[in-house]
């Protein structure tokens, strides 16, 4: 892992987060360029650099977002983590494989956040919430394979598409 | 004997210690105190902002390009202007209906209201969106104009004369806006048809809620929310809202009513920001 490669590819996505996403919204609901990256990294590095990785991107997306800073840092060592631990019972190289498990976590994720976010401002709908976690995840999902290429082309690891590595 | 003592650097090379290490850092950070995470963030967040800035404004530059191409090629060029100068004239009607009711009322507090706003000095500052909030569920804008041009925090923010949030945090040269629609926003209304007042609250959607209408209201839709005089931050009579649909449910205290903001914050690329000089 290039840690250059890593800094340049989270300050691109910050900048395309932070501005031409408003561009491809649904509704209100727009890709969350972040968490592929989480699972990219969880999937393809350590322990070390893995949780690093993901504590360098939620800080990056806690510089760009309102609100506490360091909830989003939490939220992707925990996940990160998480995935880490049990990356090695799944087919990473799998395409479908990538795609369902940034969904799913990515539900997890915003699930967690609008939680934070309930108990600090009693604000938010449920149904509503619940139909945005949805949609913000299921976008998220569908970006999985342009931004796995692309972080595969800059970060070019043969480990990704072994079944499993030793 | 000598025995070496754990230093930093071989501590931060366990995995486990890294996690703990970052952890403990992330958690410190966010039990800081909103002002001072407010100024570390602007700070780190600095040196993006021209970089921010640029791509913002080469996107709404190609935006507009292809709106010309299109409006070329449906002759919809003058029909999006007329649609801008309805809205404006749409809002300036309910703002001026607003008035209306107040004078026809005689209220003892607008004419006070009236004549502190007369002696208040209120100047507008032109700036640009350059960035929006990285996150689904808050509702921020980044803009080109900060403490230099005179900005403050709570400064009001408005659009084509309806109200887009205010600001949070600032910085030299940007500063942050919580929009209407982030779910920390409380804005003190009032329903110009009935007069009741509400608070209108975000949840992190496209639309707002409003808080403690009343059962008794005769809210229905297309109402228009403006702001009220409640809390001396916002200045009276500034439309907000429009409401889309409002419920009655049983046993409940207050109606559940879900109301639209003026302003479409994706279709708007700059703002101006109304600084209170006393």
């Amino acid at each position: 892992m290039r840690w250059f490669t890593f800094l340049c590819i989270l300050f691109c996505i910050s900048l395309f987060q932070s501005t031409l996403m408003s561009w491809i919204n649904l509704g209100s609901a727009v890709p969350d360029l972040y968490f592929p990256l989480v699972v990219f990294y969880s999937f393809l590095t350590d322990m070390k650099r893995n949780t690093l990785a993901n504590w360098l991107t939620g800080m990056s997306k806690d510089l760009f977002s309102e609100g506490s800073f360091g909830i989003n840092s939490v939220l992707f060592v925990a996940i990160g983590f998480f995935i880490w631990s049990f990356r090695e019972m799944l087919f990473r190289g799998h395409l479908v494989t990538q795609i369902l498990i940034t969904f799913i976590f990515s539900l997890i994720y915003n699930v967690v956040y609008t939680i934070h976010l309930a108990i600090f401002f009693h604000s938010l709908y449920l149904s509503s919430t619940l139909w945005m976690i949805f949609c913000c995840s299921f976008y998220t999902a569908l970006f999985v394979p342009v931004l796995f290429w692309i972080f595969d082309k800059f970060q070019p690891t043969q480990k990704l598409f072994l079944f499993k590595d030793h | 004997m000598r025995t070496s003592t754990p230093s930093f650097s071989n501590l931060i090379k366990h995995p486990l210690a890294t996690i703990i290490t970052l952890f403990v850092i992330s958690l410190v950070l966010l039990f800081l105190p909103p002002a001072v995470s407010s100024r570390v963030k602007m700070t780190c967040a600095a040196p993006m902002r021209p970089v921010q800035w640029a791509t913002c404004f080469c996107s709404n530059k190609a935006s507009a390009f292809f709106d010309k191409i299109i409006s070329a090629l449906h002759d919809a060029q003058g029909k999006k202007h007329l649609e801008e100068q309805v809205l404006q004239f749409k809002n300036k009607l309910v703002e001026q209906q607003d008035t209306i009711y107040k004078l026809q009322n005689k209220l003892r507090n607008l004419s006070k209201f009236q004549a502190e706003n007369t002696t208040m000095k209120k100047s507008p500052i032109p700036a640009d969106i350059v960035g929006y909030d990285a996150s689904n569920f808050r509702k921020s804008i980044t803009i080109n104009a900060g403490s230099k041009h005179g900005v403050k925090p709570n400064d009001v923010v408005v659009s084509n004369n309806a109200l887009v949030g205010k600001i949070t945090t600032v910085s030299g040269r940007n500063s942050v806006v919580q929009l209407i629609t982030d779910p920390a926003a409380r804005i003190p209304g009032r329903v110009v048809q009935t007069r009741e007042q509400v608070i209108v609250e975000g949840n992190a959607t496209a639309f707002c809620k409003l808080k403690y209408a009343p059962r008794w209201a005769q809210l229905k839709k297309g109402d228009d929310i403006v702001t009220s005089d409640i809390g001396g931050l916002y200045p009276p009579s500034l439309p907000i809202a429009t409401v889309v649909e409002n419920e009655l449910k049983s046993g409940a205290l207050f109606q559940s009513v879900k109301v639209l903001p003026r302003v479409n914050i994706s279709k708007i690329e700059s703002v101006l920001v109304i600084t209170n000089s006393h």
